[in-house]
């Protein structure tokens, strides 16, 4: 399993000779282009709720004023998204239709895809995560996940960037991360019946499950996370000083969106629980979004003492 | 009158630990946070073990063993935490409570189920 992060990006490019290109710039640079047939680029924004970004063209409607109009309707649909418009002569937004030109981070042309890269840096990877940080989530997430859910198959895509706010599934948990060197949340997302059926896979143990025991278990399922990542990375460290920053959190049902209150883009890793014998699946996205600090140039990992390792469901005794 | 207390907020995990020793042949009796388990530990004498967690809403754990051994006088009551928590600062917090043992999460019935009989003996 591959821990260097990938991110999703929507391409919006009707140049049969950007193509290539596009396609080769992507896999050097960790990007999953997504293609978008011509009319449904509002419904596939609809259905993708983990991308990084948005390329698009200069050309890609039939006329300028229809290019500025699909961007305004797309960044009026998902405002997050960075949209990274290629133009034909500069690699600035100078000259565009005045009322669409702030909806675009960054202008680039094909004949210089460096620039392109490090907007791509600007814009999508601009927050370095340490490899013992990815590798870490992974295993301890996976870790609780097989545990809660003896018999399951659980796997693991390569984690990935995302800047969309959109909310997967009917449920999700938050928790607090605190440390010196980060301050955010974990959040986990999933949907309701998928996982009452997983619940019900289990048997007399849980007849007539319900959303509340769905709930209880999202919870629990935190609780372990959050309490190994805490054991690993933080330690005993007295790191919530009196007074420091807050800021709220907005979560609209209506359009199932949460936003931390920062650009920031976040951190998203997503497990599937299958359950071989029925062929019954369910999705799990954890995200992490440092929305108060980030500063992986003080992250430490720490290595239990050996000497008074106890394994996890042991009973120490003093 | 029940042998062990389990206090957890987590439905999940009470009825987890709940169920295995239950079938191991012990009684037990459940609390949803601190303040609910010092309320069922003083309404039942019988309780001779108190399997805790620390992180719980209203009253965590550690202020709750504090309190049995403070408040309550309860000096005999086994006091055993299981919990995510696992950093040297806590587990002394907890020894200067007078907890007698400690357990990271998850719980397996199987590796402490006999210990657990020897100490509501």
């Amino acid at each position: 399993m591959k821990h260097t992060p990938v991110s999703k990006l929507l391409v919006l490019d009707n140049d049969p000779l950007q193509a290539s290109p596009i396609k080769n710039f992507c896999d050097e640079n960790h990007l999953v282009p997504l293609k978008v047939r011509e009319g449904s680029v509002m419904s596939v924004l609809r259905t993708n709720i983990d991308l990084g970004g948005i390329l698009y063209s200069e050309d890609y409607g039939h006329s300028p004023k229809e290019t500025a109009l699909i961007a305004l309707d797309i960044h009026a649909a998902r405002p997050e998204l960075p949209i990274i418009i290629r133009r034909e002569h500069q690699a600035t937004l100078v000259g565009l239709p005045d009322d669409s030109q702030h909806i675009y981070c960054a202008a680039y042309v094909a004949s210089d895809m460096g620039a392109l890269r490090k907007v791509i840096n600007d814009y999508i990877f601009c927050l370095m995560y340490p490899n013992a940080l990815l590798r870490g989530i992974a295993e301890i997430t996976q870790s609780v996940l097989i545990g809660q859910f003896k018999g399951l198959n659980v796997t693991m895509d390569t984690p990935y960037i995302v800047h969309d706010r959109m909310i997967f599934g009917e449920l999700f948990s938050l928790i607090q991360l605190e440390s010196s060197w980060c301050r955010g949340y974990m959040m986990l997302q999933s949907e309701e019946n998928p996982l009452l059926e997983m619940i019900g896979c289990e048997g007399p143990r849980n007849p007539g499950a319900t959303f509340r025991q769905v709930n209880d278990l999202l919870s629990e399922i935190t609780n372990l996370i959050w309490g190994s990542f805490k054991n690993r990375y933080i330690g005993d460290e007295k790191t919530v000083a009196s007074g420091r920053v807050q800021i709220p959190l907005i979560v609209n049902h209506k359009h199932k969106y949460i936003s931390f209150g920062t650009e920031n883009p976040q951190l998203c890793f997503r497990f599937t629980l299958t359950d071989e014998r029925t062929g019954r699946a369910s999705i799990l996205y954890e995200r992490f979004i440092f929305n108060l600090n980030w500063s992986p140039e003080d992250f430490k990992e720490f290595a239990p003492d050996t000497a008074d390792l106890v394994d996890s469901g042991e009973l120490e005794l003093f | 009158m029940a042998q062990i207390l389990i206090v957890d907020d987590s439905s999940t995990v009470r009825e987890e630990v709940s169920t295995c020793l239950k079938n191991g042949g012990l009684t037990v009796v459940t609390a949803v946070d601190g303040k609910d388990g010092l309320v069922k530990l003083k309404a039942d004498p019988g309780i001779k073990l108190v399997v805790c967690d620390v992180n719980m809403p209203n009253m965590d754990g550690l202020t709750m063993v504090e309190k049995i051994r403070g408040e309550l006088g309860n000096k005999t009551v086994n006091l055993i935490m299981l919990t995510t928590e696992s950093s040297p600062n806590m587990k002394e917090r907890g020894k200067a409570a007078g907890v007698r043992g400690w357990i990271v999460k998850p719980f397996k019935g199987a590796a402490v189920l006999e210990t657990f009989k020897k100490l509501v003996a």
